[in-house]
Protein backbone atom coordinates (compact mmCIF):
# COMPACT_ATOMS: atom_id res chain seq x y z
CA UNK A 1 0.00 0.00 0.00
CA UNK A 2 2.77 2.39 0.96
CA UNK A 3 4.44 1.55 -2.33
CA UNK A 4 1.34 2.44 -4.33
CA UNK A 5 0.80 5.75 -2.53
CA UNK A 6 4.45 6.57 -3.05
CA UNK A 7 4.22 5.72 -6.71
CA UNK A 8 1.08 7.81 -7.27
CA UNK A 9 2.65 10.82 -5.52
CA UNK A 10 5.74 10.47 -7.64
CA UNK A 11 3.61 10.33 -10.81
CA UNK A 12 1.75 13.49 -9.79
CA UNK A 13 5.02 15.27 -9.09
CA UNK A 14 6.39 14.24 -12.49
CA UNK A 15 3.20 15.39 -14.25
CA UNK A 16 3.53 18.73 -12.48
CA UNK A 17 7.17 19.06 -13.59
CA UNK A 18 6.20 18.10 -17.15
CA UNK A 19 3.62 20.90 -17.16
CA UNK A 20 6.14 23.42 -15.82
CA UNK A 21 8.75 22.48 -18.42
CA UNK A 22 6.20 22.59 -21.25
CA UNK A 23 4.95 25.99 -20.14
CA UNK A 24 8.46 27.36 -19.69
CA UNK A 25 9.71 26.19 -23.10
CA UNK A 26 6.74 27.66 -24.97
CA UNK A 27 7.02 30.95 -23.12
CA UNK A 28 10.47 31.79 -24.41
CA UNK A 29 8.82 32.17 -27.82
CA UNK A 30 9.37 35.59 -29.29
CA UNK A 31 5.94 37.07 -30.04
CA UNK A 32 2.82 35.99 -28.19
CA UNK A 33 -0.68 34.71 -28.77
CA UNK A 34 -2.09 38.21 -29.34
CA UNK A 35 0.45 38.79 -32.10
CA UNK A 36 -0.43 35.40 -33.60
CA UNK A 37 -4.13 36.27 -33.68
CA UNK A 38 -3.85 39.79 -35.08
CA UNK A 39 -0.71 39.55 -37.19
CA UNK A 40 2.49 41.58 -36.97
CA UNK A 41 1.05 44.55 -38.90
CA UNK A 42 -1.80 45.17 -36.49
CA UNK A 43 -2.67 48.37 -34.68
CA UNK A 44 -0.54 48.57 -31.48
CA UNK A 45 -3.48 49.79 -29.39
CA UNK A 46 -5.75 46.97 -30.49
CA UNK A 47 -2.89 44.55 -29.80
CA UNK A 48 -2.42 45.96 -26.30
CA UNK A 49 -6.17 45.66 -25.69
CA UNK A 50 -6.21 42.03 -26.80
CA UNK A 51 -3.15 41.27 -24.64
CA UNK A 52 -4.94 42.72 -21.66
CA UNK A 53 -8.14 40.78 -22.31
CA UNK A 54 -6.21 37.51 -22.85
CA UNK A 55 -4.36 38.11 -19.61
CA UNK A 56 -0.94 38.16 -21.27
CA UNK A 57 0.17 41.06 -19.09
CA UNK A 58 -0.26 39.01 -15.94
CA UNK A 59 2.84 37.58 -14.28
CA UNK A 60 3.93 34.23 -15.72
CA UNK A 61 3.00 32.39 -12.56
CA UNK A 62 -0.61 33.63 -12.86
CA UNK A 63 -0.69 32.64 -16.53
CA UNK A 64 0.65 29.22 -15.64
CA UNK A 65 -2.00 28.85 -12.92
CA UNK A 66 -4.72 29.72 -15.41
CA UNK A 67 -3.39 27.21 -17.95
CA UNK A 68 -3.05 24.36 -15.48
CA UNK A 69 -6.46 25.20 -14.00
CA UNK A 70 -7.93 24.95 -17.49
CA UNK A 71 -6.19 21.62 -18.11
CA UNK A 72 -7.63 20.20 -14.90
CA UNK A 73 -11.17 21.42 -15.53
CA UNK A 74 -11.30 20.34 -19.18
CA UNK A 75 -11.05 23.83 -20.67
CA UNK A 76 -7.94 23.47 -22.81
CA UNK A 77 -8.46 26.66 -24.78
CA UNK A 78 -8.77 27.18 -28.55
CA UNK A 79 -6.34 26.27 -31.29
CA UNK A 80 -5.30 29.32 -33.29
CA UNK A 81 -4.75 27.35 -36.51
CA UNK A 82 -7.72 25.00 -36.43
CA UNK A 83 -10.05 27.49 -34.72
CA UNK A 84 -11.50 24.68 -32.62
CA UNK A 85 -11.50 23.82 -28.93
CA UNK A 86 -8.29 21.90 -28.18
CA UNK A 87 -9.54 19.12 -25.89
CA UNK A 88 -11.86 17.37 -28.40
CA UNK A 89 -9.30 17.92 -31.16
CA UNK A 90 -6.61 16.11 -29.16
CA UNK A 91 -8.99 13.36 -28.01
CA UNK A 92 -9.72 12.55 -31.64
CA UNK A 93 -6.05 12.56 -32.71
CA UNK A 94 -4.99 10.36 -29.80
CA UNK A 95 -7.20 7.58 -31.20
CA UNK A 96 -5.51 7.83 -34.60
CA UNK A 97 -2.02 7.66 -33.09
CA UNK A 98 -3.09 4.92 -30.71
CA UNK A 99 -3.90 2.74 -33.73
CA UNK A 100 -0.43 3.05 -35.28
CA UNK A 101 1.42 2.84 -31.97
CA UNK A 102 -0.33 -0.44 -31.11
CA UNK A 103 0.07 -1.81 -34.64
CA UNK A 104 3.75 -0.95 -34.92
CA UNK A 105 4.50 -2.36 -31.47
CA UNK A 106 2.65 -5.58 -32.39
CA UNK A 107 4.54 -5.92 -35.68
CA UNK A 108 7.85 -5.25 -33.92
CA UNK A 109 7.35 -7.73 -31.06
CA UNK A 110 5.86 -10.41 -33.34
CA UNK A 111 9.03 -10.55 -35.42
CA UNK A 112 11.72 -9.32 -33.03
CA UNK A 113 11.28 -11.99 -30.34
CA UNK A 114 11.54 -15.09 -32.58
CA UNK A 115 14.32 -13.46 -34.60
CA UNK A 116 16.29 -12.52 -31.49
CA UNK A 117 15.90 -15.98 -29.98
CA UNK A 118 16.88 -17.59 -33.28
CA UNK A 119 20.03 -15.45 -33.42
CA UNK A 120 20.86 -16.23 -29.79
CA UNK A 121 20.61 -20.02 -30.12
CA UNK A 122 22.82 -19.91 -33.22
CA UNK A 123 25.27 -17.51 -31.64
CA UNK A 124 28.24 -16.58 -33.89
CA UNK A 125 26.98 -18.72 -36.73
CA UNK A 126 25.53 -17.54 -40.05
CA UNK A 127 22.00 -17.32 -38.66
CA UNK A 128 23.23 -14.96 -35.97
CA UNK A 129 25.28 -12.78 -38.30
CA UNK A 130 22.36 -12.53 -40.73
CA UNK A 131 19.91 -11.50 -38.02
CA UNK A 132 22.35 -9.22 -36.21
CA UNK A 133 23.53 -7.49 -39.37
CA UNK A 134 19.97 -6.88 -40.59
CA UNK A 135 19.06 -5.53 -37.17
CA UNK A 136 22.06 -3.20 -37.19
CA UNK A 137 21.09 -1.91 -40.63
CA UNK A 138 17.53 -1.57 -39.39
CA UNK A 139 18.44 0.69 -36.46
CA UNK A 140 20.59 2.82 -38.75
CA UNK A 141 17.91 3.80 -41.25
CA UNK A 142 15.80 6.87 -40.43
CA UNK A 143 12.06 6.12 -40.02
CA UNK A 144 11.10 8.52 -42.77
CA UNK A 145 13.47 6.73 -45.10
CA UNK A 146 11.66 3.45 -44.37
CA UNK A 147 8.46 5.39 -44.99
CA UNK A 148 9.59 6.62 -48.40
CA UNK A 149 10.72 3.12 -49.40
CA UNK A 150 7.38 1.65 -48.31
CA UNK A 151 5.46 4.30 -50.25
CA UNK A 152 7.50 3.58 -53.38
CA UNK A 153 7.06 -0.18 -53.07
CA UNK A 154 3.60 -0.83 -51.60
CA UNK A 155 1.70 2.28 -52.65
CA UNK A 156 3.22 3.37 -55.96
CA UNK A 157 4.59 0.18 -57.53
CA UNK A 158 2.23 -2.47 -56.18
CA UNK A 159 -0.75 -0.32 -55.19
CA UNK A 160 -1.65 -2.57 -52.24
CA UNK A 161 -1.96 0.10 -49.57
CA UNK A 162 -2.90 3.80 -49.59
CA UNK A 163 0.05 6.12 -48.98
CA UNK A 164 -1.83 8.83 -47.13
CA UNK A 165 -4.83 9.66 -44.98
CA UNK A 166 -6.56 8.39 -41.85
CA UNK A 167 -9.82 6.45 -41.50
CA UNK A 168 -11.48 6.18 -38.09
CA UNK A 169 -11.71 2.55 -36.92
CA UNK A 170 -15.30 3.09 -35.81
CA UNK A 171 -16.32 4.07 -39.35
CA UNK A 172 -14.50 1.37 -41.28
CA UNK A 173 -12.24 -1.02 -39.42
CA UNK A 174 -10.63 -2.58 -42.48
CA UNK A 175 -10.08 0.83 -44.07
CA UNK A 176 -8.53 2.06 -40.83
CA UNK A 177 -6.07 -0.83 -40.75
CA UNK A 178 -5.22 -0.40 -44.43
CA UNK A 179 -4.49 3.31 -43.94
CA UNK A 180 -2.53 2.70 -40.76
CA UNK A 181 -0.53 -0.19 -42.18
CA UNK A 182 2.29 1.60 -43.99
CA UNK A 183 2.94 4.19 -41.27
CA UNK A 184 2.91 1.41 -38.67
CA UNK A 185 5.33 -0.67 -40.70
CA UNK A 186 7.64 2.35 -41.13
CA UNK A 187 7.67 2.81 -37.36
CA UNK A 188 7.71 -0.91 -36.62
CA UNK A 189 10.75 -1.85 -38.71
CA UNK A 190 13.16 0.36 -36.80
CA UNK A 191 11.64 -0.75 -33.52
CA UNK A 192 11.83 -4.39 -34.55
CA UNK A 193 15.53 -4.05 -35.31
CA UNK A 194 16.14 -2.54 -31.90
CA UNK A 195 14.14 -5.18 -30.04
CA UNK A 196 15.79 -8.00 -31.99
CA UNK A 197 19.17 -6.80 -30.73
CA UNK A 198 17.79 -6.58 -27.21
CA UNK A 199 16.18 -10.04 -27.30
CA UNK A 200 19.35 -11.59 -28.68
CA UNK A 201 21.64 -10.17 -25.99
CA UNK A 202 19.22 -10.98 -23.15
CA UNK A 203 18.75 -14.54 -24.40
CA UNK A 204 22.51 -15.07 -24.75
CA UNK A 205 22.93 -14.02 -21.13
CA UNK A 206 20.19 -16.34 -19.93
CA UNK A 207 21.24 -19.36 -21.97
CA UNK A 208 24.61 -19.31 -20.16
CA UNK A 209 23.03 -19.70 -16.74
CA UNK A 210 23.05 -22.70 -14.46
CA UNK A 211 19.36 -23.58 -14.60
CA UNK A 212 19.57 -23.91 -18.38
CA UNK A 213 22.42 -26.41 -17.99
CA UNK A 214 20.39 -28.29 -15.42
CA UNK A 215 17.38 -28.36 -17.73
CA UNK A 216 19.55 -29.73 -20.54
CA UNK A 217 21.24 -32.22 -18.23
CA UNK A 218 17.98 -33.70 -17.11
CA UNK A 219 17.22 -34.41 -20.76
CA UNK A 220 14.57 -31.84 -21.66
CA UNK A 221 14.06 -31.27 -25.37
CA UNK A 222 16.12 -28.31 -26.59
CA UNK A 223 12.98 -26.61 -27.84
CA UNK A 224 11.49 -26.68 -24.36
CA UNK A 225 14.73 -25.46 -22.79
CA UNK A 226 14.88 -22.46 -25.12
CA UNK A 227 11.25 -21.44 -25.29
CA UNK A 228 9.85 -22.22 -21.86
CA UNK A 229 12.98 -21.89 -19.71
CA UNK A 230 14.97 -19.32 -21.67
CA UNK A 231 12.40 -17.02 -23.23
CA UNK A 232 10.22 -16.95 -20.14
CA UNK A 233 13.09 -15.29 -18.29
CA UNK A 234 14.00 -13.00 -21.16
CA UNK A 235 10.53 -11.63 -21.75
CA UNK A 236 10.55 -9.22 -18.79
CA UNK A 237 13.63 -7.24 -19.79
CA UNK A 238 12.52 -7.25 -23.43
CA UNK A 239 9.08 -5.86 -22.56
CA UNK A 240 10.70 -3.21 -20.36
CA UNK A 241 12.80 -2.05 -23.27
CA UNK A 242 9.75 -2.16 -25.53
CA UNK A 243 7.95 0.08 -23.03
CA UNK A 244 10.85 2.51 -22.95
CA UNK A 245 10.71 2.60 -26.73
CA UNK A 246 7.22 4.11 -26.57
CA UNK A 247 8.90 7.43 -25.90
CA UNK A 248 11.03 7.01 -28.99
CA UNK A 249 7.92 5.99 -30.93
CA UNK A 250 6.12 9.19 -29.95
CA UNK A 251 9.05 11.18 -31.30
CA UNK A 252 9.02 9.24 -34.54
CA UNK A 253 5.29 9.56 -35.14
CA UNK A 254 5.81 13.27 -35.74
CA UNK A 255 7.95 12.52 -38.78
CA UNK A 256 6.07 9.44 -39.97
CA UNK A 257 2.54 10.83 -39.58
CA UNK A 258 3.59 13.96 -41.46
CA UNK A 259 5.07 11.88 -44.26
CA UNK A 260 1.91 9.79 -44.61
CA UNK A 261 -0.48 12.67 -43.95
CA UNK A 262 -1.90 10.52 -41.19
CA UNK A 263 -3.79 12.95 -38.97
CA UNK A 264 -2.83 11.79 -35.47
CA UNK A 265 -1.06 13.41 -32.52
CA UNK A 266 2.26 13.58 -34.35
CA UNK A 267 0.71 15.35 -37.29
CA UNK A 268 -1.22 17.69 -34.98
CA UNK A 269 1.88 18.58 -32.97
CA UNK A 270 3.79 19.23 -36.18
CA UNK A 271 1.07 21.59 -37.46
CA UNK A 272 1.07 23.37 -34.10
CA UNK A 273 4.88 23.78 -34.14
CA UNK A 274 4.99 24.86 -37.78
CA UNK A 275 2.32 27.52 -37.23
CA UNK A 276 3.50 28.50 -33.76
CA UNK A 277 0.04 27.77 -32.38
CA UNK A 278 1.14 28.26 -28.77
CA UNK A 279 -1.94 26.93 -26.92
CA UNK A 280 -1.99 23.83 -29.12
CA UNK A 281 1.79 23.29 -28.74
CA UNK A 282 1.45 23.42 -24.96
CA UNK A 283 -1.42 20.95 -24.78
CA UNK A 284 -0.10 18.44 -27.30
CA UNK A 285 3.44 18.42 -25.94
CA UNK A 286 2.04 17.96 -22.44
CA UNK A 287 -0.22 15.11 -23.55
CA UNK A 288 2.60 13.28 -25.36
CA UNK A 289 5.00 13.55 -22.39
CA UNK A 290 2.26 12.44 -19.99
CA UNK A 291 1.37 9.43 -22.16
CA UNK A 292 5.04 8.40 -22.36
CA UNK A 293 5.48 8.72 -18.61
CA UNK A 294 2.31 6.76 -17.83
CA UNK A 295 3.25 4.01 -20.30
CA UNK A 296 6.55 3.57 -18.51
CA UNK A 297 4.72 3.31 -15.21
CA UNK A 298 2.39 0.69 -16.69
CA UNK A 299 5.36 -1.35 -17.93
CA UNK A 300 6.94 -1.21 -14.48
CA UNK A 301 3.75 -2.57 -12.94
CA UNK A 302 3.37 -5.18 -15.69
CA UNK A 303 6.88 -6.42 -14.96
CA UNK A 304 5.82 -7.37 -11.45
CA UNK A 305 2.93 -9.40 -12.89
CA UNK A 306 5.15 -11.19 -15.41
CA UNK A 307 7.99 -11.87 -13.03
CA UNK A 308 6.69 -12.53 -9.49
CA UNK A 309 10.28 -12.70 -8.18
CA UNK A 310 10.43 -8.91 -8.43
CA UNK A 311 8.66 -7.74 -5.31
CA UNK A 312 7.53 -4.21 -4.75
CA UNK A 313 10.10 -2.52 -2.60
CA UNK B 1 43.82 -2.45 -30.34
CA UNK B 2 43.18 -6.07 -31.33
CA UNK B 3 39.48 -5.63 -30.58
CA UNK B 4 39.15 -3.23 -33.51
CA UNK B 5 40.56 -5.73 -36.00
CA UNK B 6 37.25 -7.50 -36.56
CA UNK B 7 35.16 -7.17 -39.71
CA UNK B 8 32.72 -4.97 -37.87
CA UNK B 9 35.43 -2.79 -36.33
CA UNK B 10 37.28 -2.28 -39.60
CA UNK B 11 34.14 -1.59 -41.63
CA UNK B 12 32.62 0.72 -39.00
CA UNK B 13 35.90 2.55 -38.39
CA UNK B 14 36.50 2.82 -42.14
CA UNK B 15 33.07 4.37 -42.72
CA UNK B 16 33.48 6.82 -39.83
CA UNK B 17 36.95 7.93 -40.96
CA UNK B 18 35.84 8.27 -44.59
CA UNK B 19 32.82 10.36 -43.64
CA UNK B 20 34.95 12.60 -41.42
CA UNK B 21 37.48 13.09 -44.22
CA UNK B 22 34.71 13.87 -46.71
CA UNK B 23 33.09 16.32 -44.31
CA UNK B 24 36.38 18.12 -43.63
CA UNK B 25 38.16 17.92 -46.98
CA UNK B 26 35.34 18.18 -49.53
CA UNK B 27 34.56 21.86 -48.83
CA UNK B 28 38.28 22.68 -49.20
CA UNK B 29 38.69 21.11 -52.61
CA UNK B 30 35.26 21.22 -54.24
CA UNK B 31 33.91 24.69 -54.99
CA UNK B 32 30.37 25.40 -53.78
CA UNK B 33 29.22 26.09 -57.30
CA UNK B 34 29.51 22.40 -58.17
CA UNK B 35 26.60 21.72 -55.85
CA UNK B 36 24.55 24.80 -56.69
CA UNK B 37 24.97 25.00 -60.47
CA UNK B 38 21.55 24.42 -62.04
CA UNK B 39 21.11 22.67 -65.33
CA UNK B 40 17.49 23.04 -66.33
CA UNK B 41 17.84 20.74 -69.31
CA UNK B 42 19.03 17.92 -67.06
CA UNK B 43 16.39 18.23 -64.32
CA UNK B 44 15.64 15.00 -62.43
CA UNK B 45 17.89 12.99 -64.73
CA UNK B 46 18.95 9.55 -63.59
CA UNK B 47 22.50 8.47 -62.76
CA UNK B 48 24.75 8.88 -65.81
CA UNK B 49 28.37 9.55 -66.68
CA UNK B 50 27.79 13.30 -66.39
CA UNK B 51 26.04 13.02 -63.03
CA UNK B 52 26.94 9.74 -61.37
CA UNK B 53 24.15 10.00 -58.76
CA UNK B 54 21.71 11.87 -61.05
CA UNK B 55 20.30 15.35 -60.55
CA UNK B 56 17.57 16.97 -58.45
CA UNK B 57 14.50 19.01 -59.40
CA UNK B 58 16.66 22.02 -60.30
CA UNK B 59 19.17 19.99 -62.28
CA UNK B 60 21.82 20.18 -59.54
CA UNK B 61 24.33 17.36 -59.30
CA UNK B 62 23.39 15.01 -56.45
CA UNK B 63 26.89 13.62 -56.01
CA UNK B 64 28.33 17.03 -55.19
CA UNK B 65 25.31 17.96 -53.08
CA UNK B 66 25.57 14.84 -50.96
CA UNK B 67 29.36 15.17 -50.59
CA UNK B 68 29.18 18.83 -49.61
CA UNK B 69 26.11 18.20 -47.43
CA UNK B 70 28.22 15.84 -45.31
CA UNK B 71 29.87 18.83 -43.69
CA UNK B 72 26.56 20.26 -42.42
CA UNK B 73 25.22 16.95 -41.12
CA UNK B 74 28.46 15.86 -39.45
CA UNK B 75 29.14 19.31 -38.00
CA UNK B 76 25.65 19.66 -36.51
CA UNK B 77 25.73 16.16 -35.03
CA UNK B 78 29.24 16.62 -33.62
CA UNK B 79 28.54 20.01 -32.10
CA UNK B 80 25.22 18.85 -30.63
CA UNK B 81 26.75 15.81 -28.95
CA UNK B 82 29.66 17.91 -27.68
CA UNK B 83 27.17 20.35 -26.21
CA UNK B 84 25.19 17.62 -24.45
CA UNK B 85 28.40 16.14 -23.00
CA UNK B 86 29.60 19.56 -21.81
CA UNK B 87 26.28 20.19 -20.02
CA UNK B 88 25.65 16.59 -18.98
CA UNK B 89 29.11 15.93 -17.56
CA UNK B 90 29.07 18.34 -14.60
CA UNK B 91 25.40 17.53 -13.87
CA UNK B 92 26.04 13.79 -13.95
CA UNK B 93 29.26 13.93 -11.92
CA UNK B 94 27.85 16.21 -9.23
CA UNK B 95 24.76 14.04 -8.97
CA UNK B 96 26.61 10.73 -8.87
CA UNK B 97 29.57 11.83 -6.78
CA UNK B 98 27.80 13.83 -4.08
CA UNK B 99 24.48 11.95 -4.04
CA UNK B 100 21.92 13.02 -1.44
CA UNK B 101 19.52 15.90 -2.00
CA UNK B 102 21.36 17.33 -5.02
CA UNK B 103 21.20 13.94 -6.69
CA UNK B 104 17.50 13.55 -5.91
CA UNK B 105 16.56 16.95 -7.30
CA UNK B 106 18.74 16.73 -10.42
CA UNK B 107 17.68 13.21 -11.30
CA UNK B 108 14.01 13.98 -10.78
CA UNK B 109 14.43 16.78 -13.31
CA UNK B 110 16.37 14.54 -15.69
CA UNK B 111 13.76 11.78 -15.45
CA UNK B 112 11.02 14.28 -16.20
CA UNK B 113 12.92 15.54 -19.23
CA UNK B 114 13.30 11.93 -20.37
CA UNK B 115 9.49 11.72 -20.59
CA UNK B 116 9.71 14.10 -23.53
CA UNK B 117 10.66 12.17 -26.66
CA UNK B 118 14.06 13.59 -27.72
CA UNK B 119 12.85 14.39 -31.22
CA UNK B 120 9.78 16.20 -29.87
CA UNK B 121 11.95 18.22 -27.50
CA UNK B 122 14.37 19.10 -30.29
CA UNK B 123 11.54 20.06 -32.67
CA UNK B 124 9.85 22.22 -30.03
CA UNK B 125 13.08 24.03 -29.11
CA UNK B 126 13.92 24.56 -32.76
CA UNK B 127 10.43 25.91 -33.52
CA UNK B 128 10.63 28.17 -30.47
CA UNK B 129 14.08 29.57 -31.26
CA UNK B 130 13.45 29.76 -35.00
CA UNK B 131 14.98 27.09 -37.22
CA UNK B 132 18.50 27.69 -38.49
CA UNK B 133 21.85 25.92 -38.30
CA UNK B 134 22.91 27.15 -34.85
CA UNK B 135 19.52 26.56 -33.29
CA UNK B 136 19.42 23.04 -34.73
CA UNK B 137 22.63 22.31 -32.82
CA UNK B 138 21.20 23.84 -29.63
CA UNK B 139 17.92 21.96 -30.02
CA UNK B 140 19.53 18.55 -30.52
CA UNK B 141 22.16 19.30 -27.87
CA UNK B 142 19.57 20.11 -25.21
CA UNK B 143 17.34 17.20 -26.23
CA UNK B 144 20.21 14.72 -25.76
CA UNK B 145 21.51 16.15 -22.47
CA UNK B 146 19.19 14.34 -20.02
CA UNK B 147 20.15 10.98 -21.45
CA UNK B 148 23.88 11.63 -21.21
CA UNK B 149 23.56 13.13 -17.73
CA UNK B 150 21.82 9.93 -16.61
CA UNK B 151 24.53 7.67 -18.00
CA UNK B 152 27.34 9.80 -16.56
CA UNK B 153 25.63 9.92 -13.17
CA UNK B 154 25.45 6.13 -13.07
CA UNK B 155 29.13 5.84 -13.93
CA UNK B 156 30.18 8.50 -11.41
CA UNK B 157 28.16 6.74 -8.73
CA UNK B 158 29.89 3.46 -9.51
CA UNK B 159 33.35 5.00 -9.44
CA UNK B 160 32.66 6.99 -6.25
CA UNK B 161 32.15 3.70 -4.40
CA UNK B 162 35.43 2.18 -5.56
CA UNK B 163 38.06 1.34 -2.93
CA UNK B 164 40.65 3.55 -4.62
CA UNK B 165 38.39 6.57 -4.20
CA UNK B 166 37.96 5.72 -0.54
CA UNK B 167 41.72 5.33 -0.19
CA UNK B 168 42.35 8.68 -1.85
CA UNK B 169 39.77 10.29 0.39
CA UNK B 170 41.46 8.82 3.47
CA UNK B 171 44.72 10.30 2.20
CA UNK B 172 43.06 13.72 2.25
CA UNK B 173 42.39 14.33 -1.43
CA UNK B 174 40.01 17.24 -2.04
CA UNK B 175 36.77 16.71 -3.97
CA UNK B 176 37.85 18.71 -6.98
CA UNK B 177 41.14 16.87 -7.24
CA UNK B 178 39.36 13.57 -6.74
CA UNK B 179 36.93 14.28 -9.56
CA UNK B 180 39.67 15.35 -11.97
CA UNK B 181 42.24 12.70 -11.02
CA UNK B 182 40.09 9.66 -10.26
CA UNK B 183 36.48 10.00 -11.32
CA UNK B 184 36.86 11.62 -14.73
CA UNK B 185 39.49 9.24 -16.16
CA UNK B 186 37.51 6.22 -15.02
CA UNK B 187 34.21 7.29 -16.55
CA UNK B 188 35.84 8.39 -19.82
CA UNK B 189 35.41 5.02 -21.62
CA UNK B 190 31.66 5.05 -20.99
CA UNK B 191 31.40 8.64 -22.19
CA UNK B 192 33.29 7.84 -25.39
CA UNK B 193 31.04 4.86 -26.11
CA UNK B 194 27.83 6.77 -25.40
CA UNK B 195 29.11 9.77 -27.34
CA UNK B 196 29.71 7.65 -30.42
CA UNK B 197 26.26 6.09 -30.23
CA UNK B 198 24.72 9.53 -29.60
CA UNK B 199 26.45 10.80 -32.74
CA UNK B 200 24.50 8.22 -34.74
CA UNK B 201 21.26 9.39 -33.14
CA UNK B 202 22.20 13.03 -33.71
CA UNK B 203 22.71 12.43 -37.44
CA UNK B 204 19.25 10.85 -37.55
CA UNK B 205 17.77 13.70 -35.51
CA UNK B 206 19.27 16.35 -37.78
CA UNK B 207 17.88 14.54 -40.81
CA UNK B 208 14.47 14.30 -39.14
CA UNK B 209 14.40 17.96 -38.14
CA UNK B 210 15.50 19.16 -41.55
CA UNK B 211 13.06 16.78 -43.22
CA UNK B 212 10.25 18.50 -41.31
CA UNK B 213 11.56 21.96 -42.21
CA UNK B 214 12.50 22.72 -38.59
CA UNK B 215 16.23 22.10 -38.92
CA UNK B 216 18.82 23.29 -41.42
CA UNK B 217 17.38 25.87 -43.81
CA UNK B 218 18.31 26.48 -47.45
CA UNK B 219 20.75 27.58 -48.80
CA UNK B 220 22.69 25.37 -46.33
CA UNK B 221 22.68 21.87 -47.81
CA UNK B 222 22.02 18.91 -45.55
CA UNK B 223 20.97 15.34 -46.16
CA UNK B 224 17.61 15.70 -44.42
CA UNK B 225 16.82 18.77 -46.48
CA UNK B 226 17.62 16.86 -49.70
CA UNK B 227 15.23 14.07 -48.72
CA UNK B 228 12.54 16.62 -47.95
CA UNK B 229 12.99 18.23 -51.38
CA UNK B 230 12.69 14.83 -53.04
CA UNK B 231 9.21 14.12 -51.65
CA UNK B 232 7.35 15.67 -54.58
CA UNK B 233 9.39 13.80 -57.17
CA UNK B 234 9.41 10.29 -55.73
CA UNK B 235 7.46 8.84 -58.67
CA UNK B 236 9.65 10.19 -61.42
CA UNK B 237 13.02 10.39 -59.68
CA UNK B 238 13.32 8.04 -56.68
CA UNK B 239 17.11 8.47 -56.65
CA UNK B 240 16.66 12.03 -55.32
CA UNK B 241 15.54 10.39 -52.05
CA UNK B 242 17.72 7.28 -52.25
CA UNK B 243 21.05 9.11 -52.56
CA UNK B 244 20.82 11.31 -49.45
CA UNK B 245 18.94 8.53 -47.60
CA UNK B 246 21.79 6.13 -48.29
CA UNK B 247 24.30 8.74 -47.10
CA UNK B 248 22.47 9.02 -43.77
CA UNK B 249 22.06 5.27 -43.46
CA UNK B 250 25.70 4.42 -44.22
CA UNK B 251 27.04 7.07 -41.83
CA UNK B 252 24.74 5.99 -39.01
CA UNK B 253 25.50 2.33 -39.68
CA UNK B 254 29.23 3.07 -39.52
CA UNK B 255 28.84 4.93 -36.23
CA UNK B 256 26.69 2.14 -34.75
CA UNK B 257 29.20 -0.55 -35.76
CA UNK B 258 32.08 1.50 -34.44
CA UNK B 259 30.13 2.18 -31.24
CA UNK B 260 29.44 -1.56 -30.74
CA UNK B 261 33.12 -2.39 -31.13
CA UNK B 262 34.21 0.51 -28.91
CA UNK B 263 31.91 -0.80 -26.22
CA UNK B 264 33.38 -4.30 -26.47
CA UNK B 265 36.90 -2.91 -26.20
CA UNK B 266 36.56 -0.04 -23.73
CA UNK B 267 33.59 -0.98 -21.64
CA UNK B 268 33.36 -4.76 -21.53
CA UNK B 269 31.04 -4.80 -18.53
CA UNK B 270 28.05 -3.81 -20.61
CA UNK B 271 26.93 -6.16 -23.36
CA UNK B 272 25.38 -5.31 -26.68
Amino acid sequence: MAYIINRVLSVLLTLFLISVITFAVTNILPGDVAMMIMGTQSNPEALAGLRESLGLNDPLIVQYGRWIGGLLTGDWGHSLVFREPIAPLIAQKVVASGVIVVMSMTIALLFAIPLGVWAAIHRDRWQDSTASTSALVGVSLPDFFWGIMLILLFARALGWFPSSGFVHPADDLLGAIRHAFLPSLALGLGLMAHLTRMTRSTMIGILQQEFIRVARAKGLAEREVVWSYGLRNAIGPVLTVAGLQVGYLFGSIIVVESLFNYTGMGWLTYQALLNRDIPLIQSSVFVIAAVVMLTNLLVDLLYVVIDPRIRLS
Amino acid sequence: MRGFMTGKGLLGGGIVITMLLVAILAPLFIPDTFATRMDMRARLSGPSLDHIFGTDQLGRDLFYRVVLGAQTSVMIAGAAVLMSVVIGLPLGIISGYYGGVIDNVLMRLVDTLLSFPALLLALTISAVLGPNLTNTIIAIGIAFTPFLARIIRGEALRVAQMPYVEAARAAGTTDLKMIIRHVLPNIMPAIIVQGTISLAFAILAEAGLSFLGLGTQPPDASWGLMIQASRDYLDVAPWTALVPGAAVAITVLGLNMFGDVLRDVLDPRTQT
